[in-house]
């Protein structure tokens, strides 16, 4: 990118709100996100942070705020543009894929089956050619042997491999991650990090939510610090050794 | 006291013939059941008010009927609330599909509750419809914690058909009456009447048992794999 050209903004959340019944989960947040950028949001348990990557794809549906991906609203709006027209969730489904923390993956169908359906059934894609872009799509994961497999017969890192082979199917256009790894064996984490740094690599736009600081502090160009539902504290790979709010830094020594 | 083979075997092809609208009555009582149970149990899941209070008055109503006064309701007090007349056979059907589905309505609507929630995330996350996420994710999956329950509706449809004796619907326990009592043999006649039923119940079993396998309900050997 030359100097002077704006990169593509692709989320744009402005003034989230968030509360199930009286607990006021988020209050108030913003993020943008660019194309190509990697965001990795951390914080306590209980800060918002798995709530608020729900809402970027609607799966939590926030009761203020504006959620804006590639230009499009999806959110109620901020206060004074209500009523303006929202897009459906299914068409911003289009944009985002996500991986969650348990998988998720559909028991009764195949490896092949559980990638290659979106392309069946969201796109309309033949059998043959959506089969064959999922084990493209398994390739790049390193699971093209596992392709007849049943989800059970796979170890917890493989299957998140085919949960992340999953929402790439789609070409989304921008990766979302909800503790990827928080369900994992010690051993197995690496695995499923190490496709998510060649992720990284290939320029794909990435938010994730992490307890894995080692690798956020590897591959995150935006970082967030979440707590009590707002952001705390947000900037570069200099948040871990240099941040400005004391709450950032105990965090940060307590899990590292 | 002696065992009359020989009225046993005179009397067979009768009771046999008996049979198949024994069978004939439970198995489409069961198919609606299943089918009117399923749209209830949408029902009970519904977004829309009315549809959750209406599935949740049937459940309730033909969940506390006792089918043998639901029985000689509709077939004597139905026609004298509303004029309606029904014949035997259509109240024999009516009332086993009417208590059955408002069951079945709940096993069903457990079954889907039973999928775990990220299945449901996981089909909207990749952008299917709702549809597509109940029909192609969820049910598959509800099915297989369904089926064992909804087998035994099947079975009890089966015996409970036995109380249409009660308004002459000419089913096996009809007939077998009305053999026994001119024969004055009845402990030869339900004796055999006992075993065509528990027969039936044998083989649907044994049905049920090779659907759940091939379907891998946990608890037998799965075909396909688990979780």
């Amino acid at each position: 990118m030359g100097p002077g050209e704006q990169a593509e903004t692709v989320i744009d959340l402005r003034g989230i709100q968030k509360w199930f019944d009286d607990n006021h989960v988020l209050r108030g947040v913003d993020l943008t996100v660019t194309r190509g950028e990697h965001v990795c949001v951390f914080g306590p348990s209980g800060s918002g942070k798995s709530t608020l990557l729900r809402t970027i794809n609607l799966l939590e549906e926030p009761q203020r705020g504006s959620v804006r991906i590639l230009g499009v609203e999806y959110g109620p709006g901020v206060d004074g543009e209500v009523g303006r027209g929202r897009a459906p969730a299914k068409q911003l489904r289009q944009h985002v894929g996500m991986v969650f923390q348990q998988f998720n993956l559909f028991p009764h169908m195949t490896v092949l089956d559980n990638v290659a359906i979106a392309l069946r059934r969201v796109r309309g894609v033949d059998r043959a050619e959506a089969e064959e872009r999922a084990a493209r799509q398994l390739r790049r994961v390193g699971l093209l042997q596992k392709v007849s497999a049943y989800p059970s017969q796979l170890s917890g890192g493989q299957q998140q491999r085919v949960a992340i082979a999953r929402a790439l199917v789609l070409d989304p256009d921008v990766m979302l991650f909800d503790e990827p790894t928080s369900a994992l064996d010690p051993e197995l984490v690496g695995e499923v990090l190490g496709a998510m740094r060649d992720l990284a690599e290939t320029g794909m736009t990435m938010v994730v939510v992490t307890h894995e600081m080692g690798f956020a502090r590897e591959i995150g160009d935006q970082n967030v610090f979440m707590d009590e539902g707002v952001i705390v504290e947000q900037g570069g790979r200099e948040i871990y050794t240099d941040s400005r709010e004391a709450r950032t830094r105990d965090f940060i020594r307590a899990v590292l | 006291m002696t065992f009359d083979t020989a009225l046993v075997v005179e009397r067979l092809p009768q009771m046999l013939a008996a049979t198949r609208l024994t069978l004939g009555v439970s198995l489409l009582a069961f198919v609606l059941a299943v089918l009117v149970g399923l749209v209830m149990a949408a029902g009970r899941r519904s977004r829309l008010v009315p549809a959750r209070a209406l599935s949740f008055v049937y459940v309730n109503v033909f969940r506390g009927a006792a089918l043998y006064v639901l029985v000689i309701w509709l077939f004597n007090g139905l026609a004298v609330a509303t004029g309606i007349l029904l014949s035997a056979l259509t109240v024999g059907v009516l009332a086993l599909t009417l208590l059955n589905s408002a069951y079945l309505a709940e096993v069903f609507r457990a079954a889907i509750s039973g999928v775990d929630h990220g299945q449901w995330e996981a089909g909207n996350a990749i952008g299917l419809s709702r549809w597509d996420v109940f029909r192609r994710v969820v049910a598959p999956q509800a099915a297989r914690i369904a089926v064992p329950a909804t087998g035994n509706h099947l079975v009890d449809a089966l015996k409970d058909s036995s109380i249409l004796a009660v308004i002459a619907v000419p089913e096996l326990m009809f007939v077998t009456n009305g053999i026994a009592q001119t024969t004055f043999r009845p402990f030869e006649l339900y004796v055999t009447a006992a075993g065509i039923y528990l027969a039936i119940v044998f083989v649907l079993s044994w049905g049920l048992r090779r659907l759940e396998r091939r379907l891998g309900v946990s608890g037998t050997r799965p075909v396909a794999p688990v979780v």
